[in-house]
């Protein structure tokens, strides 16, 4: 239920940022309907953003699509590159916004490793985006380790979905 | 009734004593007590009796103090506490008969008084041997705000008599607990009392760790919006940042210096560097590709323990400051963090996470030898922080379901609570304050 409530405030909120900005975000069907509620804009299904429809100015708060880590790895899987490159091409078409990408761990290991690890998936987001074009100096990061899980479970379901880079437009 | 089921007690007792301890040596000198018993010997059996007092005031005082004591040298687990026989005074003229203390298995014996001088406690201790040689006869003054302080003062004054060591009497814990919603810095006495919030910046506060001399806190915290390391003046309170961008995590006092090794990724990758009090960067200490966290000195602050995943998946190496070489000391598991190295300089500590998904403390030789597991089965163990004198093992545990703090003995046997407070509490770094 309190996925469910998640899952539909998240989906809310993606079709308010989109609005303001004159639509065009789609959220994913599924994600929005079955409410997973991670991820907040449905980003393991895929694109989250559309970007050619999306105007050139900047959308402070919007969320574009989380990538996943495996266990105590900072390495970008197939997928989180797929993904990486449509932010990277919301960016490419919002000239004016910045990201900051947040690296989060799942709750097992250690605290203060994971705030390292932490930044370690976020820098390599960020490398990543800059080889696709992104100018360097629109991309921060910051590590929060186990800080802030999505998902407060603990279980590889939850912790799946707490390795993860999420990214925050200005 | 009451005075036959006593005497039956202590005649089990006698009985129970005589066969579960070894027989112990008596130490002709003092300070050698420890050291003349077998290693991993019983503990010493103590007659502890109440503390006499005349007076209202003063039996309310002695009732304090015996609280204190008992609950002092227990905690040190070094003690096997034994009630008084009842025949200890002579019936006639109230002498100690010290001939009794044997008589209940008791090794040493220890008793006093209160009286008050100038409405002022003044609290008399006496300490012998079962042969009734004297081993310490002091006074122990303050005010009757400071009652716990001069039992405790007795309690440091037995333990150093004994073992030769200092004791954890005195110190204090610092730890993160997350009690108002927002984590934050605690400080606590050896025994979990007297908790005091340090930091209240209602962002993240992480990893505290006082310096040796007892002057400085540093510690993580994100009110910045990103995790920098802060540095408290404990007596001026005077606050000092880092302020270097990317990460700043898990501070480490080096012993001798008023510098503190830390995690910083400002130059790219995530090194260890020498921070000094006021904030500046001493020097960088390692350059290994990877992730170099947790760094934790010796105590002649000559070699550096960290975590570095410059092989792989983490695990503790060793570091010499002065030649910059370093080794490898863990080989056992695939997840080895959280070194604290041994005040006498021969043991780590460190946590690893095992395949079953637990996180347990182990304890290893410098040498890498004697590799031994001191938790067990108790769900995730992490963040062990030797106490000063090495007696004791302060670490956090989730066995009872939310993290906890726990001490243990440094040979991993009595593991108990430390303190009671709401919320989570965790990473836990035993100091001597000031």
């Amino acid at each position: 239920m309190r996925h469910t409530l998640t899952g539909i405030i998240g989906a809310a909120m993606i079709i308010l940022a989109g609005c303001s900005s004159k639509s065009a975000v789609s959220t994913d069907d599924k994600t929005g309907t079955t409410g997973t509620g991670y991820g907040q804009q449905g980003a393991v299904n895929g694109s989250v953003v559309n970007a050619e429809d999306l105007g050139q100015k900047s959308i402070a708060g919007t969320v574009i699509g989380d990538i996943f880590f495996d266990f105590d790895s900072s390495a970008l899987s197939s997928e989180a590159q797929e993904q990486l490159k449509q932010n990277a091409s919301w960016l490419q078409s919002h000239k004016l916004s910045t990201v900051s990408i947040e690296g989060h761990c799942d709750e097992r290991g250690t605290d203060e490793y994971n705030i390292a690890l932490g930044e370690r998936r976020a820098e390599a987001a960020r490398s990543y985006l800059e080889t696709l074009g992104v100018a360097g100096n629109r991309l921060s990061t910051v590590s929060f380790g186990e800080e802030k899980p999505f998902d407060p479970g603990h279980n590889e379901e939850s912790w799946a979905k707490n390795r993860r880079d999420h990214f925050i437009t200005k | 009734m009451r005075s036959t089921r006593s005497s039956f007690a202590a005649l089990c007792l006698t009985l129970m004593v005589m066969l579960l301890l070894p027989m112990t040596l008596r130490a002709e000198g003092t300070g050698e007590y420890i050291a003349i018993r077998k290693e991993g010997a019983s503990r010493i059996a103590i007659v502890l009796d109440n503390t006499a007092a005349k007076g209202g005031k003063q039996s309310e005082w002695a009732k304090s103090l015996d609280a204190t004591i008992k609950e002092g040298l227990d905690f040190t687990g070094l003690f096997n506490l034994l009630p008084a026989p009842l025949n200890i005074r002579n019936a006639q003229n109230g002498a100690l008969d010290l001939a009794t203390i044997a008589s209940v298995g008791g090794d040493i014996y220890a008793g006093g008084s209160v009286t008050k001088n100038s409405g002022k406690p003044v609290l008399e201790m006496y300490v012998s041997d079962a042969s009734g040689k004297e081993l310490l006869a002091r006074a122990y003054t303050g005010t009757e705000l400071q009652l716990r302080d001069m039992g405790l003062r007795f309690c440091a004054d037995l333990v150093e008599l004994l073992t030769g060591k200092r004791s954890v009497f005195g110190t204090k814990i610092v730890f993160v607990s997350n009690r108002t919603g927002f984590k934050e810095i605690y400080m606590c006495d050896f025994d979990g009392q007297n908790t005091v919030q340090l930091t209240n910046s209602r962002s993240i506060s992480l990893t505290p760790s006082v310096s040796p001399d007892g002057n400085y806190l540093a510690w993580t915290d994100y009110t910045s919006g990103r995790p920098d390391l802060y540095i408290k003046n404990l007596a001026t309170g005077q606050k000092v940042s880092v302020n270097k961008h990317g990460v700043s995590i898990s501070p480490a006092w080096r012993p001798g210096t008023n510098t503190c090794a830390t995690t910083l990724s400002y130059q790219g990758d995530q090194d260890l560097y020498l921070i000094r009090s006021d904030g500046s960067v001493e020097r960088r200490l390692t350059n290994g590709g990877g992730i170099d966290v947790s760094p934790s000195f010796s105590p002649d602050g000559s070699k550096m323990a960290f975590v570095s995943t410059r092989q792989g998946g983490p695990q503790i190496f060793i570091q010499d400051i002065g030649s910059g070489q370093t080794r490898r000391l863990t080989y056992s598991g695939t997840y080895n963090t959280q070194p604290s190295w041994s005040p006498s300089g021969n043991k780590i500590l460190y946590s690893s996470m095992q395949k079953n998904g637990e996180i347990n403390i182990f304890m290893i030789d410098v040498d890498g030898a004697g590799l031994l597991q001191l938790t067990n089965d108790s769900r995730n163990n992490e963040y062990p922080s030797w106490s000063p004198d090495g007696s004791m093992i302060v670490f956090s545990s989730t066995r009872d379901g939310r993290r906890k703090l726990y001490v243990m003995n440094a040979d991993g046997s009595n593991q108990r609570p430390l303190l009671k407070m709401e919320g989570e509490q965790q990473q836990p770094s035993w100091s001597v304050t000031k």
